[in-house]
């Protein structure tokens, strides 16, 4: 199986050619979107943070950010921030890649000057990504990431399961498929244990899982309407085990190959599950901080998300849902429940889909601008 | 088309593939058997349906594992949501 992307200096594969004007913090958001007016083709990366922040939690969104600018699917990127020092640790971690990177900080240029001078940076960075082609590259090049959202029962009984098919076929293939959503494993995080590659994967899988509720638990609040939410139970489901059942179908039945921060690189081929959210926002953003390429997005009554860089695949066997929100949906396998279609067969259409998108063709998040990029936060700012 | 989908044999809820209606009779198959089950009251598409009688403080089956536990004695046929049951995880 193959697809047509573009290979990057260090080697890696992307499935998209952006230009990213990445914001380090608030107080270039402006700035960054001032010259995305001015030139075309360029994606702006804005965010509400980036000041102030210190430790591990400074240490995620650096590591978000210099993730962000390194993912396969961008070209070049133009790193904006107030001050040179901050600016200049994300722009150095995206130069390990080797691709074009420059910085622009607000201090001293003022917004004005710092637009004039970062449209100009932008423009040849726009022009020189425009040179680049599509090569036929193998599926094994590609890095997936898995998440659900919006979920109701049609996901545990079929969407997922399709999904799960698509993960053991690209697994099998020599690719990498990311899990997450540590908080919604709770109640099925036996079933997956059983499947860590080793003892010390299986215990660090665990650990990880019940440090997460127990942080929950230590808030001493009652997480009904959080987990399941509103819409899971509009939906049918009734309880976080039940839905936990159902969100781990999607992972197939490979070996878990270890356990990954948020936002951190797998370190091999194969099925990684990394500890993160379950906010649909924040866990997209730091599985393509990890270099995901396309994103499997399964939905029950119906979950709107894209990401500025990562094209998101959305797939629902909700009938209602195809019917109440069709632009939103890239693969519909409600088939599936009507007995029109198993799951071997809704498996070859999410394949057939994944490859299309690998190759260019456009997903509904795109065409509709959904570009929902959030940074995870572990601590208050000083 | 089938009317109840059921994850696993040891499951006693099933998920409505349609609205149900109070009154209606269905036919479920649990591994080589078929029974029959009275709808007790309305059931929407996606929602649970008790296909057995389940104790108060009893274990919700789906998917042969547990989901939650009965709050309530729930009878055969009826709706199985967050009124009748809670999680034990939280």
């Amino acid at each position: 199986m193959e697809f047509y992307g573009y290979e990057r200096e260090d080697g890696s594969v992307g499935v998209r050619n952006h230009v990213v004007l990445l914001s380090v913090d608030a107080l270039a958001n402006r700035t960054v979107k001032g010259i995305s007016r001015l030139i075309k083709n360029t994606i702006p990366i804005t965010h509400p943070y980036g000041r102030l922040q210190f430790g591990e939690d400074l240490e995620l969104t650096f590591r978000t950010l210099i993730g962000t600018g390194s993912n396969p699917n961008v070209a070049a990127v133009l790193v904006v921030g107030l001050e040179p020092s901050w600016t200049e640790i994300v722009a150095n971690g995206i130069s390990k890649t080797k691709k074009h990177v420059d910085t622009l900080t607000i201090i001293p240029n003022g917004d004005h000057k710092a637009i004039e001078k970062g449209a100009r940076i932008a423009q040849r960075m726009v022009s020189e990504a425009s040179e680049l082609r599509r090569e036929p590259h193998p599926l094994s090049s590609l890095i997936v990431s898995i998440k659900c959202g919006a979920s109701d029962t049609t996901s545990g009984m079929a969407s997922n399961p399709a999904v799960g098919e698509a993960v053991d076929r690209i697994i099998e293939h020599g690719g990498t498929v990311i899990f997450g959503e540590t908080s919604e494993l709770a109640g099925a995080e036996h079933i997956l244990a059983r499947r860590a590659v080793n003892e010390k994967v299986r215990e660090t899988f665990l650990s990880t899982v019940k440090a997460y509720l127990d942080f929950a638990l230590s808030k001493k609040v009652d997480i009904l309407g959080s987990q399941p939410t509103a819409e899971n139970i509009a939906g049918g489901l009734s309880t976080i085990e039940e839905k936990a059942l159902g969100n781990i179908l999607k992972t197939g039945t490979k070996p878990i190959q270890g356990v990954l921060k948020p936002a951190e690189k797998p370190k091999g081929r194969g099925l990684w599950f990394m500890d993160t959210t379950s906010s649909a926002q924040e866990t997209i953003t730091l599985f393509a901080a990890a270099g995901a390429v396309v994103h499997l997005f399964s939905t029950g009554q119906g979950n709107v998300i894209g990401h500025p860089i990562e094209p998101v695949i959305k797939i629902t066997a909700n009938e209602l849902t195809v019917k109440r929100m069709p632009e939103h949906i890239d693969v519909d396998v409600s088939g599936i429940l009507k007995g029109a279609l198993d799951y071997r067969e809704a498996g070859d259409l999410i394949m057939k889909a994944l490859l299309k998108t690998a190759s260019g063709k456009l997903t509904a998040a795109e065409i509709l601008g959904h570009n929902e990029f959030a940074l995870t936060r572990l601590w208050k700012s000083m | 088309m089938k009317i109840l989908f059921i994850h696993d044999e040891s499951d006693n809820v099933a998920v409505a593939l349609r609205d149900l209606a109070p009154g209606e009779i269905l036919e479920i198959e649990i591994g080589s058997k078929t029974e029959k089950i009275e709808v007790k009251e309305p059931i929407p598409f996606g929602h649970k349906i008790a296909i057995r009688d389940i104790e108060k403080g009893s274990n919700i089956i789906k998917y042969g594992e547990v989901i939650g536990i009965a709050t309530d004695k729930i009878v055969k046929g009826s709706h199985v949501h967050v009124h009748n049951i809670r999680s034990l995880r939280y």
